[in-house]
């Protein structure tokens, strides 16, 4: 047993106060016993303090990780979405949302006649014409431009037509105007050879005895 | 015990007002702590490292309950404490957590080569109780009004159980201590 002023144990964990950490010092300086029996304490918490603390096998979870999981509602949800019945709400929900959609949605007609439409019925009416009239101009814009490429291609085959047809007379009247001087000269050929027969029977008519 | 408990402060009212970041911290600078005290109550690492997650857990969840953030250690183990003795009580049902899992009353074995494993040895022969006052004690160095806390014992109930613990582990260890360290 020790006969310290305080419990050797209390001075080996540090629990005593200045004043008493001082008496114990001080006795100790006289008393083997207490010297023993402190130094077998220390061996035991030395053997003790061996054992090394481990680290650990993985990250604890942080609150982000954990304490962040879904609510009670957010997994009740997420059981609903990946349970079978997700199809079908989502198709009601959809179809829901298409009614409801055709049956908000402002005539054009009606925003013209309201004097005071909701600013968003104007930004969605007016965003509507727009589209209108973007697509009515650009109808237009194509069969102006259709009928006049067609109007083009039309006058151009026209011309060329005529052209032709042109073309084609001038040869036809080239050609008879060459048939009629051939017929001419052979008019004239033919009047030759009669003359030079005529000729040459007056020739043998005048020389007597050839 | 005071360990950055100014910065722990802080950081829990910090933690308190929302800011997750501040209690991670609060996890990393503990979380290495509270994994070997429970791993040395339930001597699993897979169930330590559980009741670690579930000790960080619980104190996020009821950090407002934290009165004085000064005193974020013995309530942090408090937690540890309670969460370890609740997966002790689904392995042994019959042992209460006052009372404490039966100490092993069989042979002390001698371990003269590795001091470690003889330590390791002598504290498994403890009572669950007397081990735990000697690991927050001697490893976590917490004071006796700490631990009074943690264990919602009184403080003589601490040192009654500490001290007997110390002579059982003096009369094993120190022979062998002796030949190792002198």
């Amino acid at each position: 047993m020790s006969c310290s002023p305080y419990d050797l144990r209390d001075y080996l964990f540090d629990e005593l106060a200045p004043a008493e950490r001082t008496d114990v010092r001080t006795h100790l300086a006289g008393c083997q016993s207490c010297e023993a029996e402190l130094e077998s304490l220390r061996l035991t918490q030395s053997a003790l303090l061996t054992i090394r603390d481990e680290e650990i096998p993985q990250r604890i979870g942080f609150v982000s990780d954990k304490v962040f999981e879904p609510s009670p509602f957010r997994r009740w949800l997420s059981g609903f979405w990946l349970s079978a019945s997700r199809i079908g709400f989502v198709s009601a929900a959809m179809l829901s949302a298409a009614i409801l959609t055709l049956a908000l949605r402002p005539n054009v007609q009606d925003v013209h006649n309201n004097a005071q439409p909701a600013a968003q019925t104007v930004a969605m009416t007016r965003a509507e014409i727009d589209q209108r009239i973007e697509a009515a101009v650009d109808a237009r814009l194509t069969r102006v431009v259709d009928a006049a490429v067609a109007k083009a291609v039309s006058d151009s085959e026209d011309r060329a037509q005529k052209r032709t047809g042109e073309i084609l007379a001038a040869s036809a009247k080239h050609v008879a105007a060459e048939q009629a001087e051939v017929k001419e000269l052979k008019a004239e050929l033919f009047y030759l050879h009669s003359v030079n027969n005529v000729a040459m029977v007056s020739a043998s008519a005048r020389s007597p005895l050839q | 015990m005071i360990f950055r408990a100014v910065e722990d402060a802080d950081l829990i009212h910090r933690a308190r007002k929302g800011d997750v970041d501040a209690f991670n911290l609060l996890v990393s600078r503990w979380d290495k702590r509270v994994f070997n005290y429970i791993l040395r109550l339930v001597n699993s690492r897979e169930d330590a490292l559980d009741l670690s997650q579930d000790t960080f857990l619980k104190a996020y969840q009821n950090l407002k309950k934290l009165e004085e953030a000064s005193r974020f250690a013995p309530w942090i183990f408090r937690i540890a404490h309670n969460e370890a003795y609740s997966l002790l009580r689904k392995r042994r049902p019959e042992v209460d957590a006052g009372e404490g899992l039966p100490p092993d009353h069989a042979k002390p074995r001698e371990y003269p080569v590795e001091l470690s494993l003889a330590a390791a040895a002598a504290l498994d022969r403890l009572s669950a109780d007397q081990r735990e006052t000697v690991v927050l004690k001697v490893y976590q160095g917490f004071k006796f009004e700490e631990i009074s806390e943690i264990l919602e014992i009184p403080v003589s109930t601490v040192k009654s159980r500490l001290y007997t613990a110390l002579e059982l582990l003096k009369s094993e260890l120190a022979p062998t201590a002796r030949r190792s360290f002198l």
